[in-house]
């Protein structure tokens, strides 16, 4: 059973349709890329597969099972996690508070037990803690622990997201243009960092990205979408040849 | 060490408090000074959940704490005392001083049940359209309470003053001090260690990035009932001490302006600092309480100097023009209150490391 299953999604805003007859499948620990130009409905697949939109037709199933009529935090809770577009931290809370959040689903214990401070939640917190921690020092993260996060470098910021959502244990990893706004040297080493989280953790990864570089490289797969459909999919290698994605998109750029 | 220092130093202050009051040394208005100002900083730090930490903007927390208020004087009138129209006392008065608590929570339960209804449109509704709404909720309880005849209607409700009586009948103590004292105590504590779990800390995700919430499992909707039950049920609390410190209730003294003074001290505090907001609860008390004192003088000193026409007395009618005018000029030159949404020991971080330095681990009582 493939990990993710999108099966002729349409979503309708209205009159307008940001969506068509979108299919795909992402099976476990893939590596795969979903790019086309601004306005393309990428984002909007994400928002779709991440239980923010429901979609107006068509299904999506995690691990066979629908998604359909769940909330975002019911849909995280099946191993889902994502990033953001434009970063989305809670910039009033230390790096380390952000990280011990993505547990929330997973405290197992409630107002009662954090106003007694009983044997579970502290048992619970000491977990949620020691997990934190770890994913920060993966993330080599450590030294901003007590920092909040508006007070980073943008770059600090991003990875910080991303260990957010590592921290979740996701099996899939939703990354919404993790290079967006960053220079050479940081790309290369988000570049690393995924590569290393993919060899380290089971988890498959499913980016938007503009930057060529970055799906050219990790990518195993790809899907080009323009106004809403899907142009083509394939091996980067593939889709780089195919004259309609380059006609659509990567004519500017000259791969 | 010096954890245990703070914590022995606030429990020598509260028996002192209560000795003082014992034998007679505070006289009565002082000690209702000191009663409401415990009465402020449970109702001040239960609208900080929403407003402060929450980042929602609630306009109608008086209304909490007249069900409170009214649930909490029922219960102990019918229960311990009797009236005209509730007949004798259900139980032996003697047993007032034990079941105190279960009026409380039964105040608590009631007033929470209410904050229930309010948060069920802030799923949809934030900022002006949901102020608009508990302002809404305010009025209704209100109206609601003075139609209701059996419980006095705009006459109010009265009779509280015997339960204490019965209390002090089975020993001979200031109870409403120690009531008072024993609830606000037990309400920081609780706000404190609430907020230092990431249980709790899931409210100020939803403040911060609701977005972000959702998507990294907070269930938002989840944690909007909660604080806003947890915040209504404080306050009903706060609306039984009311009650009780009084000996007498009536609805309109829970209307908008009540609100209103809840909110200035979130706001004066910082919103989502619980020190700060304590500090600003204290503050407020006294100042109140001081303007009593000081418009008569202001008004002799004007009157001595000639400034002042004759015909003219300062009355304390002018004290809700100086109070809104606080809230105005806070506004202007200092936005974010006393605090902003630090706490004391952020602010001041020798007296953090004063307070981690001796049993590690900090948690317990409240900074302040």
């Amino acid at each position: 059973m493939a990990l993710l299953e999108v099966i002729d999604v349409t979503q309708r805003f209205g009159g307008l349709q940001a969506l068509s007859c979108f299919d795909m499948i992402v099976e476990e620990r893939e590596i795969v890329g979903l790019i086309g130009p601004n306005g393309a409905g990428k984002t909007t697949v994400f928002n779709l597969v991440s239980g923010f939109y429901t979609p107006t037709t068509g299904e999506i199933r995690f691990r066979g099972k629908s998604t359909r009529g769940m909330k975002p935090n019911q849909v995280t809770a099946l191993g889902l996690a994502r990033t953001f577009q434009n970063i989305r931290l809670w910039n009033d809370m230390t790096v380390l508070d952000n990280v011990r959040m993505a547990r929330y689903h997973w405290l197992g214990y409630g107002l009662l037990d954090a106003i007694l401070r009983t044997r579970r939640y502290a048992q619970a917190e000491k977990a949620v803690e020691a997990k934190a921690r770890h994913v920060l020092e993966i993330m080599e993260l450590e030294d901003c622990a007590t920092e909040l996060p508006k007070n980073l470098p943008y770059g600090l910021q991003r990875r910080v997201e991303l260990a957010r959502a590592l921290t979740v244990e996701p099996s899939l990893l939703l990354l919404d243009e993790p290079a967006a706004g960053l220079n050479s040297a940081d790309v290369d080493g988000l570049i690393r960092q995924i590569r290393w989280i993919h060899e380290n953790f089971d988890v498959a990864i499913w980016m938007i990205e503009h930057q060529m570089k970055v799906v050219m490289t990790l990518c195993q797969r790809l899907t080009v979408i323009d106004f809403g459909s899907i142009i083509a999919s394939g091996t980067p290698v593939e889709v780089q040849k195919n004259p309609k994605v380059i006609a659509a998109y990567l004519g500017e750029e000259r791969l | 060490m010096q954890r245990n220092a703070l914590t022995v130093l606030l429990a020598l202050v509260c028996i002192a408090l209560v000795a003082a009051a014992q034998y007679r040394l505070l006289d009565s208005y002082l000690l209702t000074v000191l009663m409401f100002m415990g009465i402020n900083i449970v109702f001040a730090t239960s609208l900080n959940l929403v407003n402060g930490y929450m980042g929602e903007f609630s306009c109608g927390h008086g209304g909490f704490m007249c069900v409170g208020a009214y649930v909490g004087s029922i219960l102990s009138v019918a229960l311990f005392s009797g009236n005209k129209l509730m007949g004798p006392a259900l139980l032996s008065p003697a047993l007032a001083p034990l079941l105190f608590p279960l009026v409380l929570l039964a105040a608590f339960a009631v007033s929470a049940l209410c904050g229930l209804l309010v948060a069920l449109p802030s799923f949809r509704t934030r900022d002006d359209y949901l102020a608009i709404i508990t302002i809404a909720a305010n009025y209704i309880i209100i109206s609601v309470v003075e139609n209701i005849d059996a419980i006095g209607g705009p006459r109010g409700f009265s009779g509280m003053k015997r339960t204490v009586l019965a209390m002090e009948d089975v020993v001979d103590i200031p109870w409403m001090l120690v009531w008072v004292i024993v609830v606000t105590i037990v309400c920081v504590i609780i706000q404190r260690r609430l907020m230092s779990s990431t249980y709790g800390r899931g409210i100020c995700a939803v403040c911060q990035n609701e977005v972000a919430a959702e998507i990294m499992g907070v269930d938002t909707n989840r944690v909007k009932l909660m604080a806003f039950m947890l915040s209504s049920g404080l306050a009903g609390v706060a609306g039984v001490l009311y009650a009780h410190v009084y000996g007498y209730v009536n609805a309109q003294a829970f209307n908008i302006l009540k609100s209103t003074e809840g909110l200035v001290m979130v706001y004066l505090g910082g919103m989502g600092s619980l020190s700060g907001v304590i500090l600003a609860a204290i503050a407020f008390t006294l100042l109140v309480e001081g303007l009593r004192f000081a418009i008569p003088a202001l008004n002799d000193l004007l009157h001595a100097v000639q400034l002042m026409p004759a015909s003219y007395e300062i009355s304390q009618v002018w004290k809700w023009v100086l109070l809104p005018l606080l809230l105005v000029l806070l506004m202007q030159f200092r936005p974010e209150g006393f605090l902003g949404n630090k706490e004391l020991t952020d602010v001041f971080p020798r007296l953090k490391r004063w307070m981690r330095s001796g049993s590690g681990e900090a948690d317990g009582r409240g900074a302040s």
